[in-house]
């Protein structure tokens, strides 16, 4: 059992980066108080992992039957070690991706890699920046001619979108806990590390992956969300609204379909969609080429570690 | 949370407040202005001259607390930006009236007879550009589909004080009048021409607010 020590941390290190992407603008901008919105996300992230978060557990099973907790040990320290080296090069990388990266690793060596359950993820690892862009448009044009029509004076506009960032940021971490409690403990579940839960081993996994996000969330997320909030805020208001609201509709879907993508992708992929709508001139090409360069990096460098570490309890014996 | 709605209700509530102390400022020194026409420089204007300073100065200081209330983070980063440079503008638009005066009092300009009836055309005109402003100010805050309509009148307001003006410092230099005169004159007509332009700039700040709220 001491082999979830590493999930847990990878859940807290979730935790206290991934709650500035859906509350790190409210934050930022002093419209909802740190501890207000840190409390919000936790409670949201438990309840979206113990409603919704069966789906991505199922997923990981699917994609390496993992006969050995030891295995996922490696590959849950293997992502966390991926995701701290990406976050000191300021890359928003995505959890999912180191974990998957490290998993297929796994699977790989132990020879049940599944690889229509691989091709479902890589596809919707594309689909989400992509959809939350085309969702941030459409959603952009939608909301905006319903503002237009209702045509709020300066404080109505002002507490209507207050509300509608606490609103989207509630929904993001619901859609965070529902999307990403796998990424956490989805490894030690495959490696049946739930089993004594019986029929309840899928909510036992989600409600111990969501306590470590929500812990991170709440200890450790106060920097991390005045960094990305202020960035964030360099949008206006409502364009920050639209996109966090598009990020936690894209993230919530694939909840739904069972796999687990990334937060940061889809918050990018939201503001790509805002640069799109306001002029291509403004979208940043060397930032957006470090991204990119970070996604591709993080499931290839997380696969490395884990193949790195797998070599390691071979050698001393801890694995055959 | 209910502390953020309380204080956004209290900046309503503090901007309204702030906009009638500077609609009494501006009728005293309608008042002011005719008495100085009427009278000159007697006790009955300096009374009024005082008042105005005194309204003048609550508007100051409502403004300030205003400032300060956004300061501690009320409304939305861009909300509060929008409205401390709309009362930066508008304030310029109590002092212009105030400055005005202390130019009658300190240097007890003599306006000749014959050009009474036209400072009085300049000062309405200037008058009903800052209310204008006034209404576009109202409409942004409780009919924000009429805002951009109002601050195209207090554009034209504008144009037309401005033509008013022209045409009052050119019948000051076609008098006869000693030169030191004609430019107190003229000064003078120049002063209160500021408070269309100001009124006009007020205006342009209340749009841009008006139009970043049109999705």
């Amino acid at each position: 059992m001491w082999q979830i020590a590493s999930g847990l941390l990878l859940g807290w290190a979730l935790g206290s980066n991934d709650a500035a992407n859906v509350f790190g603008t409210a934050v930022a901008s002093r419209m909802v108080k740190f501890w207000t919105a840190a409390l919000l996300c936790a409670a949201f992230v438990l309840l979206g992992a113990f409603l919704e978060g069966s789906h991505g557990m199922e997923t990981y099973r699917d994609l390496s039957e993992m006969a050995d907790a030891n295995l996922a040990f490696i590959v849950a320290l293997s992502a966390g070690l991926t995701v701290t080296l990406m976050s000191t090069w300021r890359l928003p990388v995505s959890t999912s991706q180191a974990v998957v990266g490290a998993l297929v690793l796994a699977g790989l060596l132990q020879h049940n890699l599944d690889s229509a359950s691989l091709i479902k993820v890589v596809l919707c690892w594309v689909g989400t920046p992509v959809g939350a862009a085309l969702l941030t448009v459409l959603l952009y044009y939608g909301v905006g001619k319903l503002v237009n029509l209702l045509a709020p004076n300066v404080f109505q506009y002002d507490a209507w979108l207050r509300w509608g960032l606490i609103l989207a940021g509630s929904y993001g971490a619901f859609a965070l806990g529902a999307n990403n409690v796998a990424n956490v403990t989805g490894p030690f579940y495959a490696a049946g590390m739930f089993a004594f839960a019986g029929a309840w081993e899928a909510q036992a996994a989600c409600l111990v992956g969501a306590s470590a996000i929500a812990l991170g969330v709440l200890t450790y997320s106060h920097k991390v969300m005045f960094t990305v909030g202020e960035n964030l805020v360099k949008l206006d208001a409502f364009t920050a609204f639209i996109a966090i609201l598009a990020e936690a509709i894209t993230v919530h879907i694939y909840a739904l379909v069972g796999v687990p993508v990334s937060t940061s992708q889809a918050i990018v992929g939201a503001v790509l969609g805002i640069g799109m709508l306001k002029g291509m001139r403004t979208i940043d090409k060397a930032t957006l080429g470090r991204i990119l360069f970070g996604w591709v990096g993080t499931p290839a460098i997380s696969a490395a570690l884990a193949f790195l570490l797998y070599t390691m309890f071979v050698q001393f014996g801890l694995m055959s | 949370m209910a502390f953020f709605w309380q204080k956004r209700d209290n900046v309503q509530q503090m901007l309204a407040d702030y906009f009638e102390q500077c609609d009494a400022c501006y009728k005293l020194f309608e008042k002011s202005f005719k008495t100085y026409l009427e009278m000159g420089h007697g006790s009955t204007f300096e009374a009024s001259v005082h008042k105005t300073h005194e309204a003048e100065s609550a508007a100051d200081d409502l403004r300030r607390e205003i400032e300060y209330t956004l300061y501690g983070k009320a409304l939305l980063p861009e909300s509060r930006g929008d409205l401390l440079t709309l009362l930066e503008t508008f304030d310029r638009l109590p002092n212009a009236a105030e400055t005005i005066l202390f130019a009658l009092r300190c240097q007890n300009i003599r306006i000749p007879d014959y050009l009474q009836q036209e400072y009085q055309a300049l000062v309405e005109a200037n008058l009903k550009a800052y209310y204008l402003a006034r209404k576009a100010v109202d409409n942004l805050f409780d009919n924000p589909r009429i805002t951009l309509r109002s601050t195209k009148e207090v554009d034209e307001k504008e144009s037309a004080a401005d033509r008013i003006e022209r045409d009052l410092v050119c019948a000051i230099f076609a008098d006869d009048m000693d030169t030191g005169h004609k430019i107190l004159l003229r000064d003078l007509a120049q002063l209160i021409g500021k408070i269309a332009d100001r009124a006009e700039s007020a205006a342009d700040c209340i749009g841009i607010i008006a139009i970043k709220r049109q999705i």
